[in-house]
């Protein structure tokens, strides 16, 4: 069930670990500043953090042995939906909860 | 109201004044957690130093203790700093609430002395009710943990009481359920069982469910509280989030729980949970990114406090770093094998500690500050910023400092001590002597100086911010002030 990391992969598991996580918020970040400052050409760039975090989320994978696995598998299925995913719902959480507070916010309009 | 910037309780509601009294007992708890982690320090480089006098076990669990024990005093304080505006009543059994801040306090420093005194002896019985526990982090002896569950049983009290006769805000609601958990949980650490792996399980369910549970809710509802009065964010806005931020945290958090059940003897099914539930953890802290920024585009950054408005914003970069990256490298149980106790964890958990918690404490005592001086200015061009700004720098350097030193060392240990070595006692001492490790341990030592030099203009500025201002503070927009009132 569990293939621990090869000494020659440590760096590469803390390195590519660390990545996801970076990419996730650099990912988050940029999404919710081209949205909220009406940036659109931010958002490809929000995208190509996320392509980083996908490409880590797979580098780290095969460093931790997690394609070998069916449970390990779905471990990276899920990080990469659900942090391709978090932004847009939490963005439209935001756009909610600020529209029920002031109405004539324009930043509330949803896009 | 007293004149601006003199220091004066007449300013202060009844439980702000009981909050200030935890803050002073947390700060001074935060003084002594920076010097016995210095002298910790020192005993990595200099093994002799203090032997049979201070020895590095003690020293370790008191800087340990007295961080859990300021940042509780503080979280304590910052709750009854909230409680009567927040309800709208004055505080119910607010004398009560006098008595346990002085049981308390009185208790801490019995407990430090008997630590301080009696540092070996027996493990029975009798040492377990009287002196020390053994449990690593909770060492408080089962006299000391009893008290600790009464004053919280009275802290709760004090809190639902007040918010049941007064008004029950969604911040409240959530506070009070939340002090429920806080005071039951500590009870899973008093267990004793002799099946090693049982004790440890339930151990777990205080450090990990008090850290990632309880106290990051508690956090959440202090920031609420400290947006609405900073930055004047609609209290409806701050709550929506604060229930969003609650369900995430405790979706994931709770059997996050599982990345400590890797390695105690628990059935495997656990690397299943703890991994998966792992990986879920940072997604509250992406969630906190994106509404960051929606916010900061809304409010444009405009404070009634600046430096606490720096700190919750040091908060949020902290809990992000220190619990999200610095957790995430070595959660996954493939790698946490050979990482799980090294001085990796210590590095993550030095910045997180520092960076979800302190940081948040700190923040509360500006806002206290501000208004036992007469709600002072305390906005930009500041008299003295320099101070506070110096502290902020100055203890950042220093916690980064330490936490990059301590990962060195631990990425070295987990190859060298149980890699290559197989976490033999043979490997444990070959990864200490090793130069890496070693000069991890100079530079902790040095950073940890920068941290005390943080330390001391932080407690120098939190005794003087104001004292020569005498703007009133600033005032919030109208718009913005309607969500104050």
């Amino acid at each position: 069930m569990l293939q621990p990391v090869e000494l020659a992969n440590f760096f590469t598991v803390f390195f590519s670990a660390a990545l996801v996580i970076l990419c996730g918020a650099l990912y988050a970040l940029l999404f919710a500043w081209s949205r909220v400052s009406r940036r659109p050409w931010l958002m490809p760039w929000a995208y190509a953090a996320y392509a980083g975090l996908a490409a880590s989320v797979i580098v780290l994978g095969r460093a931790a042995n997690l394609f070998d696995g069916g449970l390990w598998t779905i471990v990276i299925a899920l990080m990469l939906v659900g942090y391709l995913l978090a932004p847009h719902g939490v963005w439209h959480l935001c756009v909610g909860t600020h529209a029920q507070g002031d109405g004539k916010d324009p930043l509330s309009q949803p896009r | 109201m007293a004149s601006l910037g003199v220091l004066d309780s007449a300013n202060l509601n009844g439980g702000q004044k009981l909050a200030v009294k935890y803050f002073t007992v947390a700060i001074a708890l935060f003084g002594a957690q920076v010097l016995f982690g210095l002298l910790a320090g020192l005993q990595y480089l200099y093994p002799d130093f203090l032997y049979g006098v201070l020895d590095f076990s003690v020293n370790r669990m008191l800087h340990i203790n007295a961080l859990v024990v300021w940042l509780l005093f503080g979280f304590i304080g910052a709750v009854y700093w909230l409680l009567e505006d927040e309800s709208g009543v004055p505080v119910v059994g607010l004398a009560l609430g006098n008595l346990v801040f002085w049981v308390l306090t009185l208790a801490v420093v019995v407990v430090v002395g008997i630590y301080l005194l009696v540092q070996v002896g027996p493990g029975e019985m009798k040492s377990i009710w009287l002196i020390n526990e053994g449990r690593e982090y909770i060492e408080a002896p089962r006299w000391a943990d009893i008290g600790i569950v009464v004053c919280m049983l009275a802290f709760f009290y004090n809190v639902a009481a007040t918010f049941m006769k007064g008004r029950f805000t969604g911040i409240g609601g959530v506070l009070v359920l939340d002090l429920v958990a806080l005071a039951g949980l500590y009870t899973a650490g008093m267990w004793y069982t002799p099946n090693i792996s049982m004790d440890q399980h339930w151990w777990w369910w205080v450090i990990h469910l008090w850290v990632e549970a309880t106290w990051e809710v508690l956090v959440g509802c202090l920031l609420a509280y400290g947006l609405i009065k900073t930055m004047g964010v609609r209290r409806k806005i701050v709550e929506t989030w604060l229930y969003i931020e609650v369900a995430l945290l405790f979706g994931s958090g709770i059997l996050g729980l599982g990345h400590h059940y890797f390695w105690i003897g628990t059935p495997e099914y656990w690397l299943a949970i703890g991994g998966f539930f792992s990986a879920l953890e940072p997604i509250p802290l992406v969630a906190m990114v994106v509404h960051a920024v929606f916010d900061a585009g809304h409010h444009k950054l405009k404070s009634t406090n600046n430096p606490a408005l720096a700190w919750m914003i040091a908060q949020a970069f902290g809990n992000f770093f220190g619990a999200g990256v610095w957790g995430f490298m070595h959660t996954l149980p493939q790698i946490n094998l050979y990482t799980h106790g090294t001085q990796w964890t210590a590095s993550h958990g030095h910045l997180a500690f520092f960076g979800a918690y302190a940081t948040i404490v700190i923040a509360f005592v500006y806002l206290a500050v501000q208004k036992w001086r007469g709600n002072v200015w305390m906005s930009g061009e500041l008299v003295g910023a320099w101070r506070w700004k110096w502290a902020i720098f100055l203890l950042h350097v220093g916690m980064i400092g330490m936490t990059m030193a301590l990962l060195i060392a631990g990425y070295e240990q987990s190859q060298i001590e149980r890699a290559i070595e197989g976490s033999g006692w043979m490997g444990y001492f070959a990864a200490q002597a090793h130069p890496w490790f070693q000069q991890g341990m100079t530079w902790r030592m040095i950073s940890g100086w920068v941290f005390a030099a943080g330390f001391l203009l932080l407690a120098w500025d939190l005794l003087t911010i104001g004292s020569r201002e005498s703007r009133p503070a600033r005032r919030l927009e109208p718009q913005e002030a309607m969500a104050v009132s």
